[in-house]
């Protein structure tokens, strides 16, 4: 089978600053300033083609950042990632431009894709039916409710038709009829070979949808294997760790971060 | 050196789609005004009669100025004077300002693109670029009517625009790159460009300054590249000055020698940061 994404030992360090002109002395001098954070750290895994992968861990365990990385919106620190095709992210109310209308926000993503004009006149019908919005199509994007939003993005980036996607929470927002449709939407595109990746909270649609689980604890992989082998594990944690006193979490951190 | 000649590259190579996208800006930008694309023009109209009517007119007591004509002929009016200096300013002025915040305030919004960063500023750059060429061709069939038509100098009036593009892209990409690191150069550089309108000469005539501390107040002036640009443009659309690119070549090199100081730097330290932006923001 090919390789679709290839994530090896992918680290994101960000660089937090206790003052703004740390800032600005860490871009100037070659020394240090400010504290190291790593959202990510050794990261690697290799998903296939038509592979579908949910990302799964308890908040702030890296599962944006690496789906931001994989999309190439974020760049590593180090590490590498090697995609075959295309790859859009779709999260809520990602990458619409507020004071423009909903048609004005196709053309131009359709127009930063290097998508030229006839291209764009084919899809934009498609992509207004798909989004369901309707009157507002012709309204400014500002205007819209989160669940319009994220009908929008999830309508554009399906219809240019990537080779991977990654979807960011984002089916969480719709009303269960648009999440039908997109989860119908999905199933086609799975059925077509695609990559999928997909991030949430919702064990039960993960679940439903996905084959690979990647288990992530704070920027570390802890577990990626099968949905049969990963989710009773992770269920199981979870329902430890929601036991855990604040103490218990901070220690069991530490030591998750330190081994 | 291997930077500039990159995002040279990339500016060529995508030169459709920055057109593409620069048009479709400018229509969405006006589009909540009913007069819509006419504010590109009127805008600069409203600006000149203002301009003319406070510096050409009120300032000398109501009687009306006028600029030597360094050909020897009759005095040049002020509004053709002012005219063909400030449509250059007008130009450089909302590209420089608006360009240089290109990167930062639409990074989160396009973050995917099939396109290098690079192209960016010269979206906006190139918004701007469309009403200027509206601006001097009207310009040109205002000089027919007051006794300025076009000449053989006309012909200096392509490569001035061409030199003002190079230049405004020069300065942009390298504010961009600085704007976004340091959210502050904004500010100071919408306070200095105010300033600057003032240490050009629009509103002022150059030509009666030449003695002044034995002409060393105008070679300071001179450091501006803005200087020549303005004055280049009055030699073409004037054609009083003769041939003006040729008869300052000294000037003509120290510009280009700014401008390509500009925009090597600039494109070093574009691609030096430009993967890493968006950890700025």
């Amino acid at each position: 089978m090919d390789k679709s994404i290839i994530v090896e030992n992918v680290s994101k360090k960000y660089k937090l600053y206790s003052k703004s002109s740390d800032r600005i002395k860490d871009i100037i001098f070659p020394k240090s300033y400010g504290e190291d954070f790593y959202a990510l750290h050794d990261v690697d895994f290799t998903a296939y083609k038509g592979d579908v992968v949910g990302f799964v861990g308890i908040n702030g365990s890296g599962k944006s950042t690496l789906s931001n990385i994989i999309a190439g919106i974020v760049p590593e620190t180090k590490g590498t990632v090697t995609l075959n095709g295309d790859a859009a992210l779709i999260a809520v109310s990602a990458g619409l431009k507020n004071d423009l209308t909903g048609r004005q926000n196709i053309e131009l993503k359709c127009l930063m894709l290097g998508l030229n004009n006839k291209q764009i006149q084919e899809l934009e019908p498609k992509i207004i039916e798909f989004a369901e919005l309707e009157k507002f199509i012709d309204q400014p994007v500002k205007t819209y409710s989160s669940g319009m939003k994220s009908r929008l993005g999830f309508a554009i980036s399906v219809n240019i038709d990537p080779e991977i996607l990654i979807i960011d929470e984002a089916l969480s927002v719709g009303d269960k009829a648009f999440a039908e449709k997109s989860l119908n939407k999905m199933h086609e595109f799975k059925d077509r070979g695609k990559t999928m990746i997909f991030v949430s909270h919702s064990i039960g649609q993960m679940k439903k949808f996905c084959d690979k689980i990647l288990w992530l604890e704070f920027g570390r992989v802890r577990e990626y294997g099968s949905v049969k082998e990963v989710i009773p594990k992770y269920e199981s944690f979870l329902d430890e760790y929601k036991k855990m006193s604040k103490q218990e979490k901070n220690e069991y951190r530490e030591r998750v971060t330190n081994s | 050196m291997k930077s500039a000649i990159t995002v040279l590259k990339e500016q060529f190579k995508h030169f459709n789609l920055i057109r593409r996208i620069s048009l479709y800006e400018l229509r969405n930008n006006n589009n909540a005004n009913y007069l819509g694309l006419a504010w590109e023009i009127l805008n600069p109209l409203i600006q000149i009669s203002i301009y003319w009517f406070v510096f050409g007119f009120l300032i000398s007591g109501g009687e009306g100025r006028f600029a030597e004509n360094p050909s020897g002929g009759d005095r040049i009016p002020f509004l053709p004077w002012l005219v063909c200096g400030l449509i250059v300013w007008m130009f450089f002025q909302p590209a420089a300002t608006q360009g240089s915040k290109s990167i930062y305030t639409r990074l989160r919004l396009l973050a995917k693109m099939n396109f290098p960063m690079s192209v960016i500023p010269n979206i906006t750059i190139f918004s701007k670029f469309y009403p200027h060429l509206i601006l001097v061709a009207l310009t040109l069939i205002l000089m027919q009517f007051i006794g300025y038509p076009i000449s053989i100098y006309t012909i200096q009036l392509p490569y001035f625009i061409f030199a003002t593009f190079a230049f405004t892209y020069a300065f942009v990409l390298l504010m961009t790159t600085l704007t976004t690191l340091i959210r502050d150069i904004q500010l100071l550089l919408q306070a200095t460009l105010r300033m600057v309108l003032y240490l050009t000469p629009i509103l002022w005539v150059s030509n009666s300054l030449g003695n002044v501390l034995g002409g060393k107040l105008v070679l300071l002036m001179k450091l501006n590249p803005l200087f020549y640009l303005v004055e280049g443009y009055r030699a073409a659309i004037l054609g009083q000055h003769g041939w003006y690119l040729v008869s300052s070549w000294e000037y003509t090199l120290y510009f280009w020698f700014i401008t390509i100081v500009l925009f090597v730097i600039g494109a070093a330290l574009h691609m030096r940061f430009r993967r890493h932006f968006i950890d700025f923001l």
